[in-house]
């Protein structure tokens, strides 16, 4: 008798329990907020990228919403990680679509999530500003405008062209390598546009190596790639290549400079500051225009002295464009949030963006080159190249 | 392409084929006494590449401590692992299908608690050795020197371990038949603990040298897949074969990737087919009817 007594209890205990959750849930939820949703990858290769967006975004919202919020009401974000793959992207966007009832959505930060999205965006007629996607199929793919995806940064092939146009006309060279991931999208649309922009000018391409992701030993290829006698290796790929690279290239008594694109660009390179000395990378901003100070003090009081990556600067612009399109559509509807993101302009940290209607790309960008000082971790501001 | 450069792509087949021979030892040593192979393997070679890694980040230790630290922890989880996973099964004389089965668990385990213990994030060791020495025009790198010789003597210790030593003696006898060898009186669970232990000894040596020359991170144990092959090419239960066999394989992959580096996955797991299907003991290994 007494145990069930206890049960009885017990039982009754834990529905109240229940109760009492569902009650907070209600009261954190039925509030007028406007939901912000961001997706990217807090795990994996590209943790750093994805981390650095979503503490940038956190740091504006608080901000934002100390100053009042917008259209009187506060930004509720939701942040989720996309693991860095493609089919966890969709689960993502799904649940942000459906469950959360974001009004608009940010990140993630890789062309390949992007391109995955589509669908669930196109379903739910919810927007996706991309901070650093720069595959031409992320906006437009087979001459079809995608309706719900726009993006702030350049892209592929502009970023192939700069890179091409760096190389010969301001490096001087005309002998090039190219060591590159052959199953990445990513990798191959700066590779082709690359080899097409600098054979136009009159360069060489000596000697031009593959690897399959995942991959760790490139010996046999850099052995290959020194025996070709090039002036500069262009590798289109991710930081963590781009250190292992460097890594074995210089214990292979390979002293030539590499030029990364913008999937290169971070703070993690310092980890092999020796290494990665003297090469260069592509990047959307300068890391170290003194225009970013203030903007790069703030992020690092905010979480202990962390360092900013490229992708806080992109997350910045996103968020203060959605804050413009908001304002303009003046509501959280997503429909009239996509509408708007046509038809503002403003001030980003990488200059200034205007969306094109008809491409969803932002218009007149140019891209930053930088030299990577390994004895002082930092970067030496090259160059600007138009990237049109 | 002159004779220069075939040498270096040898040189670097070298070096890779060294660090598969640290990793698949650990695989043969373990199946020549019990029979099947320890998948968890690839798992303890990535705690020892972090073990290492935090040593040096955290605690600061100078290189070799950390090296050591490196073996010590790699050691002590091969151990509990035998203890927690196969003693059990052991005990019950299960089919080896079971071990093998309970290794791959044990090794998505480990690889799954390190993502939620420490994260999922690459890190990059600090530079140690970031010179190369430059003999005759032939570059090798300070860490690659390393990686050969530190391969070289650990496992020319565990030859003579093996070779000479009465707990060698021991092993040797069960490999041949480990219940004749426990009628003739040697303690089997103290041969398994000691073949546990070196194969974790070296598979902490093999992940800090891995993790200084590429990255650390949970999926490490992955790459270890290639390790096992050279250890079924060479004859998995034969050390000499496990040692002959990563080099052959080292040096065949590199000049497979010279040629075009989208082969040479295609070639080392094409091999791993052909030797099983052709030779299933490998160069060097015993004969055994089921291998798995």
């Amino acid at each position: 008798m007494r145990k069930s007594v206890k049960k009885i209890i017990a039982v009754i205990l834990a529905c109240l329990m229940l109760v009492a959750l569902f009650a907070c849930g209600d009261k954190k939820t039925g509030g007028d907020t406007i939901k912000l949703g961001w997706m990217g990858s807090l795990t994996g290769d590209q943790a750093a990228y994805g981390t650095c967006e979503s503490q940038t975004l956190k740091m504006l919202v608080e901000e934002k919403n100390a100053a009042g919020g917008i259209l009187g009401r506060q930004i509720e974000l939701i942040c989720y990680d996309t693991k860095g793959d493609a089919q966890e992207a969709v689960n993502v966007a799904k649940r942000l679509c459906a469950q959360d009832k974001v009004c608009a959505i940010l990140g993630p930060n890789a062309s390949g999530q992007c391109i995955a999205i589509q669908s669930v965006l196109d379903q739910y007629k919810v927007s996706d500003m991309s901070t650093v996607a720069t595959n031409e199929k992320v906006t437009v793919q087979d001459g079809k405008l995608k309706e719900y995806n726009f993006r702030v940064c350049f892209l592929d092939p502009q970023q192939g062209k700069i890179a091409g146009t760096f190389v010969y006309d301001n490096l001087k060279f005309d002998k090039a390598a190219i060591l590159y991931d052959v199953n990445d999208d990513y990798a191959l649309g700066l590779k082709d546009n690359f080899v097409k922009v600098f054979t136009a000018k009159g360069g060489t391409i000596v000697d031009e190596e593959g690897y399959t992701a995942g991959d760790t030993d490139f010996t046999a290829q850099l052995t290959k790639i020194k025996e070709a006698g090039p002036q500069i290796i262009f590798t289109p790929i991710f930081y963590q290549d781009f250190i292992m690279i460097h890594k074995q290239a210089r214990t292979l008594g390979i002293d030539l400079p590499m030029l990364g694109g913008d999937g290169c660009a971070s703070e993690v390179l310092f980890d092999a500051a020796d290494a990665v000395d003297g090469s260069y990378v592509i990047n959307h901003v300068s890391l170290v225009d003194p225009a970013g100070d203030g903007f790069r003090a703030q992020y690092a009081e905010r979480w202990n002295g962390a360092k900013m990556e490229l992708n806080g600067y992109m997350a910045h612009d996103a968020f203060v464009l959605w804050c413009a399109a908001v304002e303009k559509a003046g509501s959280d509807d997503p429909q009239a949030i996509a509408d708007a993101y046509c038809q503002v302009e403003v001030d980003g940290m990488a200059g200034h963006i205007k969306i094109s209607s008809e491409d969803h790309n932002p218009v007149g960008k140019s891209g930053c080159v930088e030299r990577i000082d390994g004895k002082n971790k930092t970067y030496i501001f090259e160059t600007y190249i138009a990237a049109d | 392409m002159d004779a220069q450069y075939y040498l270096q792509q040898l040189v670097n087949g070298i070096c890779l084929g060294g660090m598969y021979a640290l990793m698949s030892v650990g695989y043969s040593l373990v199946y020549s006494i019990m029979n099947f192979s320890n998948f968890a393997h690839g798992g303890v070679i990535m705690v020892g590449a972090y073990v290492g890694f935090f040593a040096l980040t955290a605690l600061h230790v100078p290189f070799l401590v950390a090296f050591l630290l490196c073996g010590l922890g790699s050691g002590l989880l091969a151990i509990i692992i035998e203890r927690l996973v196969y003693s059990p099964l052991r005990k019950r004389h299960a089919p080896s299908l079971y071990f093998i089965i309970s290794a791959m668990g044990a090794s998505i385990f480990l690889e799954n608690f390190v993502i939620a213990t420490i994260d999922g994030t690459p890190r990059n060791y600090p530079t140690i050795f970031s010179n190369s020495i430059n003999i005759g025009g032939l570059s090798l790198g300070v860490d690659s020197l390393l990686m050969i010789i530190v391969s070289a003597v650990s496992l020319l210790i565990l030859m003579f371990i093996i070779q000479k030593t009465k707990i060698g003696l021991a092993i040797r006898a069960c490999s041949y038949n480990e219940k004749a060898g426990t009628l003739m009186g040697i303690n089997s669970s103290l041969v398994i603990f000691v073949v546990f232990l070196m194969g974790g000894i070296l598979a902490g040596f093999a992940g800090m040298l891995y993790g200084m020359r590429f990255i650390v991170k949970p999926t490490i144990g992955q790459v270890t897949n290639k390790s096992f092959v050279a250890a079924v090419f060479g004859g998995l239960g034969s050390l000499p074969g496990a040692i002959v066999g990563s080099l052959l394989l080292g040096i065949m992959e590199i000049f497979v990737a010279s040629i075009n580096s989208n082969l040479r996955d295609l070639f080392v797991y094409a091999l791993l087919i052909l030797v099983l299907v052709i030779k299933p003991s490998g160069l060097m290994g015993k004969v055994v009817e089921d291998k798995a």
